[in-house]
């Protein structure tokens, strides 16, 4: 089949949703059938939202060139407002701003008339496009769990590997451990350096990452006086990634109501233990305390004792990760396609 | 030079790869090497009903680019239609072509536009737009001499053209005058492939036609050469890589590339970074900027018996073809990407504004 999936990228950002459409292109590549992602540049700004959702409207991807595209794969906000005779939607996340995130510090949304509007607008603009949609599947029980209590709409979540799935392999279980994430307040990354100052071991931090908080929590470590204690690696993709996983104690991610996160499954593919948090939303559908990771309350003491375990505890470190490779490697893209394209 | 953020709008026309796309990926790339951040931002157009062609426009008008991961954007080019749509107040135009079905080809075969009422509209209401649009941009450049011939025309839009250098002009080289005629060409009604085909029913020499490139009109020219008992003389070689592609340039005799009002054409360029003369046709457009007849190729009649003299002449005269090619590499070796970026990146800058006022 002649497959396009559509996705809104924000220039000069690469996420894990990037890396999602791509691997997915991929493996529809790789199953036979022709496929490409198309895209809009996304901008978060609140007044331009709607905007962009008649950007999308205006597209018509029922052809190219003359020929017909069989099925059209939406992925986030507003890549559904799209018009083609087939939609399938694979939600990785809606507006996050307008929905669960509104009412939280994450979201520039108040409680404004005018907000309030918005928010109402887009929810109802969602709602309807999704009604438009063949099928409706999301990448966690997370996301779905979002979309039927917001848009009233059942979903079923399909997990897919990560992306560097291919280039994960396991190493020592050394001296530092690895937060791998971009440096946006979502991830709070803060925390975890708040937690670092608790930490009694002589464990050190390696964050793998880029984004709009980089000088910030750099001067943050300082102000710390952690400073010695933490490595910003840069942004890295591919080996240079998998090796720092390969060497790590273990991977700390305590994002807010994440998703999906591949943190995850590529820290278990690693065989790495994964320290999260109470409200960390996707990676708690996979960690489970005390059996392949430490799950603790959103707070940086709690957060140090964790790391503290694995430092004093290797064997414990490598016995959790282990346990962490086998949930991993149970999901593979085999089916995944099928039940997308049904 | 203070770093720039830039933005380099495309129209991506989904599962069809050409020569715009390599262009834009080529000119992030220079960018970068002058120290700027650029990136590419494609949106899908379709043009299929042709009622799509003004929705594919507006949207892209309802696309504010000023802002974008974190910060202003300070420049965006803008390079086919309908990418000059978006809204930036600084917008410099390097233009690879408007809608062409709209504009020059209206009225020829290459065209699904006609002389019903519907379509005459449809066509005023388009390039009417575009000379309002095109009008907000603060710099205009264009690919090549004929679409900025195009654009005045039409639009009555005085521009500049920038050529760049082709792709692979670092890697081309040459070999052996040897015993084929290369195309390389997209599988279109438009390049004319059809054209290259009839000349080798006409030909005397040896010489064999060898055709790189796919597309829409692959099978149907398949057809064509089985008919006409041509297969043991012309090949269509299907997609290449660039290895191949720059093996086959660096053995040919001569290049044959005989579109009808090409843009630009990187393909002359790389047959004469390849010391290979071309052999066009007078209505072939971007090619004549730079085939002059007898001194780096041969501009012929667009007829079979026109281009199979022409190939004849160098098929049976590989010391000719050498000549012809070594002139064509002093015409194509002097073109880079360094004074694209530059006069791209000054348009409509302050310091340009200030000399403008003086």
């Amino acid at each position: 089949m002649r497959i396009v999936v559509a996705d809104a990228r924000a220039p000069f950002i690469r996420d894990g949703a990037e890396l999602h459409v791509q691997s997915l292109v991929t493996q529809l590549r790789l199953r036979g059938h022709d496929a490409e992602s198309v895209t809009l540049p996304f901008n978060g700004r609140k007044d331009e939202l709607l905007d962009q959702a008649g950007a999308w409207r205006m597209l018509n991807l029922s052809t190219s060139n003359a020929r017909p595209i069989d099925v059209m794969i939406a992925t986030r906000f507003p890549t559904w407002c799209a018009r083609h005779p087939r939609k399938v939607v694979w939600l990785i996340h809606q507006h996050r701003a307008a929905y669960e995130l509104f009412g939280t510090s994450f979201s520039d949304f108040t409680d404004s008339d005018a907000d309030t509007q918005l928010r109402l607008r887009i929810a109802a603009l969602d709602s309807r496009m999704f009604r438009e949609c063949e099928r409706i599947v999301t990448n966690s029980r997370n996301t779905a769990k979002r979309v039927a209590h917001f848009n009233g709409i059942s979903a079923r979540p399909l997990y897919h590997p990560p992306p560097l799935a291919g280039h994960l392999h396991t190493g020592g279980y050394g001296d530092y451990l690895l937060v791998v994430a971009r440096l946006e307040p979502l991830k709070r990354i803060d925390l975890v350096l708040r937690a670092l100052t608790h930490v009694a071991s002589q464990v050190r931090l390696v964050i793998v990452g880029d984004g709009s908080q980089r000088m910030e929590l750099e001067g943050m470590a300082a102000a710390l006086n952690i400073g010695d204690r933490v490595t910003f690696a840069g942004p890295l993709w591919g080996t240079p990634v998998a090796d720092w996983y390969a060497g790590a104690l273990g991977v700390v991610y305590a994002p807010f109501d994440e998703d999906y996160g591949y943190v995850t499954l590529e820290a278990f593919l690693a065989a790495k233990p994964v320290i999260t948090t109470t409200d960390a939303g996707g990676p708690l559908e996979f960690v489970q305390d005390g059996i392949n990771g430490l799950v603790c309350e959103p707070a940086s003491a709690s957060l140090a004792a964790a790391i503290d375990r694995l430092a004093a505890d290797r064997a414990l470190a490598e016995r959790l990760g282990r346990a962490g490779r086998d949930v991993a490697q149970t999901i593979t893209w085999d089916g995944v396609i099928e039940q997308l394209l049904g | 030079m203070t770093p720039l953020r830039i933005l380099i709008l495309e129209a991506q026309v989904p599962f069809v790869h050409g020569g715009a796309e390599i262009l834009v990926r080529e000119l992030a790339s220079a960018l970068h090497l002058h120290g700027h951040h650029a990136q590419v931002v494609s949106v899908p157009f379709t043009d299929s009903p042709k009622e799509e062609i003004v929705a594919g426009a507006e949207a892209w008008r309802l696309l504010d680019v000023s802002y974008a991961g974190g910060g202003p954007i300070d420049l965006v080019i803008a390079t086919k239609f309908p990418t000059y749509f978006a809204r930036h107040r600084r917008k410099v135009l390097w233009l690879v072509h408007q809608h062409r079905a709209a504009y020059e080809l209206a009225g020829t075969r290459f065209s699904d536009f006609s002389h019903t009422p519907r379509d005459v509209a449809l066509r005023r209401r388009l390039i009417a737009a575009d000379t309002r649009i095109l009008r907000e941009c603060v710099g205009h450049f264009t690919i090549a001499r004929t679409v900025s011939e195009r654009m005045l025309k039409y639009n009555g839009i005085a521009s500049e053209a920038l050529y760049n250098p082709p792709k692979l002009a670092g890697r081309l080289h040459h070999g052996p005058y040897g015993d084929y005629v290369l195309t390389v060409t997209r599988l279109e009604h438009v390049k004319r492939v059809d054209l290259a085909i009839d000349t080798f029913l006409n030909t005397s020499s040896a010489m064999r036609l060898l055709i790189a490139g796919d597309g829409s009109i692959r099978h149907e020219l398949a057809e064509y050469i089985e008919r006409h008992g041509l297969s043991d003389r012309v090949t269509l070689l299907g997609r290449v890589d660039d290895d191949r592609l720059v093996e086959l340039y660096a053995g040919c005799r001569a290049v044959l590339f005989a579109p009808y009002e090409e843009d630009y054409g990187y393909v002359t360029l790389e047959a004469f970074l390849s010391r290979k003369p071309v052999i066009t046709a007078r209505d072939s457009g971007g090619t004549l900027e730079f085939v002059v007849n007898g001194v780096n190729g041969y501009v012929c009649d667009p007829t079979p018996d026109a281009l199979a003299a022409a190939v004849d002449r160098i098929g049976t005269d590989a010391a000719l073809a050498a000549s012809l090619g070594e002139r064509g590499h002093a015409v194509a070796a002097h073109i880079t990407w360094d004074s694209v970026v530059e006069r791209l990146t000054t348009a409509g800058s302050q310091s340009e504004r200030v000399r403008a006022a003086h």
